[in-house]
């Protein structure tokens, strides 16, 4: 019995193709495009989901937009969020990577910075809280021992927020660390041969060969850092509920718990589109910004 | 250790330097050294204290809670607790729950990946270009854009869980595996990742076994795909640490089902439970036990996970 190669296009392989990728394209229907245009659709709604959606056309954004000032106040705590996470997280990222690329038992530190990436976010928030409980957290203890009353980490409104993103800094640094440390490694060494026979120092060679050569990194690390911070509320829900008085309520959250708990679904939709869309014009014009220094 | 290591770089410029610059800048490098790893230390103190605080915690009895001033170090560690988190906690539940929907999650997700992975990077077809500017697009649509409407696409499912065909009067597929593992069938990164691991692939392989007749899934299965073992450990621990950890969706669907919630969600909702000091190290042991063993399997495998290979998203 002889076998011949296929007729038509070798490398098309016929419907192989699309019977590999009949999975993803069932999913991305069901679990992409329907729920987006969903989503969209119930924007435009106000619906308890007892009953069916009532149409009210752009009400609810106007709503959240000009009315709703507690929608305002989790916007302005989401960019506080996201880019205290991004200026702290980023740089000390971008630093571990450095020492480590020089220091002996990488793999050791490596781990050890990676520890909270694999730690569920329920028991990093749980963890947080007993260390810095007000009275008998382990900081406070410590800095009680040196005789200074620590603040009040949780309960006092700008604290919280400054707590939750030193926990987001903590939890997220191993990851960004891992990034960079895989650029630095795929640096060539002949540049750095080249760099020191042409007489550049260890600050001239960081400047002008290192950090260039890493760039696509740097930006990848803070866009998706940016793009994480802004929605993500794990965290924060578990960590402070949003409190104190709303201090740490981001919007994420916010649309979450109208949804959830309060059971508006149309003006959740919109809530969590109007971040989607701030979110990505703003990952754009970092994107272009990032990019132009570089030429 | 390779010849691009910059640990290497940095070695040999430091012996350069010290070779010709005079001695106080070589004493200053020096000090600069020890200082690397002090800063180094004390940065996995940071990372590692709030860990050592829980287990120190868990050990904790009301002794030690209701005593003036309440002391850190229990006087006798209750090494009880962590049987007693199983007697007192719907533990077992939680537990098994977790390996089956981290379980099915991880095998569907390999799955998907690698076939999908396979298709656009092997094969030359209409529409390759499209599925993949969606595969790389999808990555940047944010995870709390889809929570509502998922959720209500699994609660009006057709037929499934005493639904008509409309969708209408029964529960959907919420109350069941199904929703907790459906919405993470595919994986937009993995599909990603394998892709790029079989564009590295070199067609020969393929065209040879198909002058051979072979078929096209008996290349894929016998020929490609033992190729791309590494990449499918890397996906498959990734998974695994990612769905052994998720958390809000999880809760979304089984706040009212709590015969299928996984450690961190029956952990976190469970809070009230806690809110009596004395059952803190009772928390706090159950928290030990849902991190425990993604630390087991990552000090396992870590020679995978810290390679950079699943940096490569980079490039």
């Amino acid at each position: 019995m002889e076998r011949r190669p296929k007729e038509f296009d070798p490398a098309g392989g016929g419907w192989a193709p699309w019977l590999f990728l009949s999975p993803l394209l069932v999913f991305a229907a069901l679990f992409f495009v329907l729920p987006l245009g969903f989503s969209v659709y119930l924007s435009f709604t106000r619906w308890n989901p007892l009953g069916t959606p009532d149409w009210v056309g752009l009400r609810q954004f106007e709503y959240l937009l000009t009315r709703d000032t507690t929608f305002w106040a989790t916007i302005l705590n989401t960019f506080v969020f996201a880019f205290g996470f991004v200026v702290a997280g980023v740089p000390l990222a971008l630093g571990l990577a450095f020492v480590f690329s020089r220091a002996r038992g990488k793999a050791v530190w490596r781990s050890v910075y990676y520890l909270p990436q694999l730690t569920n976010i329920v028991a990093i928030a749980y963890l947080w809280q007993f260390v810095l409980d007000d009275r008998y957290g382990l900081v406070n203890r410590l800095l009680g021992m040196a005789g200074l009353r620590g603040p009040d980490w949780l309960t006092d409104p700008v604290m919280a927020m400054i707590s939750v993103v030193m926990v987001m800094v903590w939890y997220d640094a191993g990851k960004n660390m891992l990034v960079f440390s895989a650029a630095l490694e795929a640096v060539d060494q002949e540049i750095y041969d080249a760099a020191t026979l042409d007489g550049a120092g260890a600050t001239r060679t960081l400047w002008s060969v290192t950090l260039p050569m890493i760039r696509p990194a740097f930006i990848f690390v803070t866009i998706t850092s940016f793009i994480t911070g802004m929605g993500f509320f794990a965290l924060i829900l578990a960590m402070t509920g949003g409190g104190p008085r709303g201090a740490t309520e981001v919007t994420a959250l916010y649309t979450y718990r109208m949804a959830f708990e309060d059971l508006r679904m149309g003006r959740a939709s919109a809530g969590a589109l109007i971040l989607f869309v701030i979110i990505g014009v703003i990952s754009l014009l970092q994107f272009r910004a990032l990019k132009e220094r570089a030429t | 250790m390779t010849a691009s290591d910059p640990l290497v770089a940095g070695e040999r410029a430091e012996v350069a330097a010290e070779a010709r610059v005079v001695a106080p800048r070589g004493m200053g490098r020096r000090a600069g050294g020890v200082l690397k790893y002090v800063a180094l230390a004390l940065g996995a103190l940071v990372m590692i204290l709030p860990f050592a605080d829980m287990f120190v915690g868990a050990l904790r009895g009301p002794a030690d809670v209701y005593a003036s001033p309440p002391r850190y170090f229990p006087a006798e560690p209750q090494w009880g607790v962590y049987a007693r988190v199983f007697a007192e906690l719907p533990m077992r539940t939680w537990f098994a729950n977790s390996v089956i929907v981290t379980g099915l999650i991880t095998a569907a997700q390999v799955a998907t990946s690698v076939t999908a992975g396979y298709a656009l990077a092997k094969y030359d077809f209409a529409g390759r270009a499209s599925i993949f500017r969606l595969v790389v697009g999808a990555q940047m649509f944010p995870f709390f854009l889809f929570i509502i409407p998922i959720f209500f696409i699994l609660r009006f499912a057709p037929l499934m869980g005493g639904n008509d065909i409309a969708g209408q009067g029964g529960s959907g597929l919420l109350g069941t595996y199904a929703a907790l593992c459906l919405p993470f069938v595919v994986t937009w990164y993995g599909v990603f990742l394998m892709r790029q691991f079989f564009i590295g692939i070199p067609d020969d392989l393929m065209e040879a076994a198909r002058l051979d007749g072979a078929s096209e899934y008996r290349i894929f299965r016998s020929i490609m795909l033992p190729l791309v073992k590494p990449a499918i450990a890397t996906l498959t621990l990734f998974s695994f640490v990612y769905h052994w950890n998720e958390f809000i969706w999880t809760m979304t669907v089984t706040r009212s089902a709590p015969e299928l919630q996984t450690l961190p969600v029956g952990i976190y909702l469970l809070q009230g439970a806690f809110e009596n000091l004395e059952q803190k190290s009772l928390q706090q042991a159950a928290l030990a036990i849902s991190i425990l063993p993604v630390i087991v399997v990552f000090l396992a495998l870590q020679r995978l996970f810290v390679s950079s290979d699943f940096a490569s998203g980079v490039k």
